[in-house]
């Protein structure tokens, strides 16, 4: 499995961000859903290797990313793209594109094919050589994602990736997660349930740091469905399955 | 945004103008690396740990500018009037450097390069002894010109112009070895640039105004032989310290 995690908690300070949570996540689509605060980000940031766990365990594409030359392996076939992308603004998009390639360690002769593909799949081909402070917040997102499959990662982790997309560049981006998903683990964190619904062939929503409700996004919308006037709130099924679970979870 | 298998896409004898064109785009957009680039990249034997190198913001041309620009007004004082000004200056513009050559606070994608597999710890660690090395060699450059322009102004002072360059090398040196530590240490510890900052110009502050207190002369921090000891002390604390911080087996923190 790409993603093994088993009983895993995340603390800062006294505050609790990650409390015990046991999944496991081979190829396809996992979109992570849940309100502001429930630890998603913390999760995702503890996938990307960027921070460890304070307790339990975590593997990833079926290594220990507590052991160094495992780390390794696993950032060289790894795509993350945080919540807050932080660029230079001097860049353009191949030259961010790019340095990010060869700090994931491709091989320099294979990296300028690469980051052609990766910024064509992500539509900015007529914009490769702008520079990044001359790009919108939707274009920025883009690059973002460019600089996540450039290196065709196994595991592909996206925090809020379609903030600031525009309907057109959402539904084109999720026929890309599809197809990536169909080779490699694709996690998405998102408060857009139409993402979700879409693109995801699995769903785990979080609550309070806690995993409250894994399954399909059918089995969401169904979990909707039973519980017509008792929480059931939403303008669509699945919306109505997000809030039923969340309000079992809160009792 | 396009399907990723189409770039892929392609086998037998067809060709295909979608891989035709990425390979076309490939080299269009592609990124002449400088010669220092190349060099480093054969040196490091990572492309990637050469770039990040090179992109380094206190190794940017106008930083290095204002550092030899602080240093030859310090090499020029020195010569005019034989107070060590190289010696009072070098150390706190080398931590300055230090502490903004990398961190959550100077890097924008500091938390991206994290999660990539050149090893954040080994770009600040490579990009520390740059920075230190081309201070060492722009202060030792600024002593050996304000030492020979200073036995030029006074007659007689050429046989103890070396012992003069080594003892006031020997005086700037050290202290300049400490106080970087002491900044790599601070900013690698807290993980912020301002600390590492605060912590190199707070701690020669401390110096010079102690070796006011305790000798009468502003210069005694680099002048009074009793200090080295300090110095060394510090030096190994703080180099333990930031060993501690940037201990490079424990995967991610």
């Amino acid at each position: 499995m790409n993603v093994d995690i088993k009983d895993v908690t995340r603390k800062f300070g006294s505050a609790q961000a990650v409390a015990g949570v046991s999944w496991v996540a081979g190829a396809g689509v996992h979109g992570l859903l849940g309100p502001n605060g429930a630890g998603k980000t913390t999760l995702l940031r503890m996938m990307a290797t960027v921070i460890g766990p304070t307790s339990g365990t975590l593997r990833l594409l079926d290594r220990d990313p507590g052991a160094h030359p495992q780390c390794r392996e696993i950032r060289r076939r790894l795509g993350y793209l945080p919540q807050n992308l932080g660029y230079y603004p001097g860049f353009t998009i191949a030259e961010f594109v790019e340095y990010f390639a060869l700090l994931k360690d491709m091989p320099p002769n294979r990296v300028p094919a690469a980051v052609a593909s990766a910024i064509e799949q992500v539509g900015l081909g007529d914009k490769a050589r702008a520079k990044l402070r001359t790009l919108s917040g939707g274009m920025l997102r883009r690059v973002g994602i460019a600089q996540a499959i450039v290196n065709d990662p196994h595991l592909l982790l996206l925090d809020e990736p379609t903030a600031g997309l525009d309907p057109e560049q959402r539904v084109a981006f999720r026929t890309m997660l599809r197809e990536i998903g169909e080779r490699a683990t694709v996690v998405i964190s998102t408060h857009l349930v139409e993402d979700v619904a879409a693109a995801c062939s699995e769903v785990v929503l979080m609550n309070a740091g806690r995993l409250v409700f894994r399954g399909t996004p059918r089995d969401l919308v169904a979990r909707g469905a039973s519980v017509v006037g008792d929480g059931g709130s939403g303008d669509s099924p699945l919306e109505r399955g997000y809030a039923a679970v969340l309000a079992e979870a809160r009792r | 945004m396009r399907p990723a298998t189409n770039a892929r896409a392609g086998s037998g004898d067809e060709i295909d103008p979608r891989r035709v064109w990425l390979g076309v785009a490939g080299e269009l957009w592609r990124r002449e690396p400088s010669h220092v680039e190349r060099l480093a990249s054969r040196l490091l034997r990572s492309a990637g740990l050469a770039r990040a190198l090179v992109i380094t913001p206190s190794l940017m041309l106008s930083w290095l500018v204002a550092s030899l620009v602080v240093i030859t007004v310090g090499a020029v004082a020195t010569a005019a009037t034989g107070t060590p000004f190289v010696a009072l200056f070098a150390p706190p513009v080398a931590a300055c450097g230090i502490a903004f050559a990398y961190g959550p606070g100077i890097d924008p994608a500091w938390e991206l390069a994290r999660s990539t597999a050149v090893d954040d710890r080994l770009v600040l660690l490579v990009r520390a002894l740059v920075v230190f090395a081309l201070n060492a060699l722009i202060g030792v450059l600024a002593t050996l010109a304000s030492s020979a322009a200073r036995s030029g102004l006074t007659a007689g002072a050429g046989s103890g112009g070396a012992q003069a360059v080594g003892s006031v090398t020997y005086g700037w040196l050290l202290p300049m070895t400490a106080i970087c530590l002491l900044s790599l240490a601070t900013s690698a510890l807290l993980g912020s640039s301002s600390a590492g900052l605060v912590a190199g110009l707070g701690g020669w502050a401390l110096a010079v105004v102690g070796g006011r207190a305790a000798d009468g002369a502003f210069t005694a921090a680099v002048t009074d032989p009793g200090w080295r000891l300090v110095y060394l002390s510090m030096a190994l604390c703080c180099g333990a310290g930031a060993v501690f911080a940037l201990r490079g087996v424990r995967g991610p923190r």
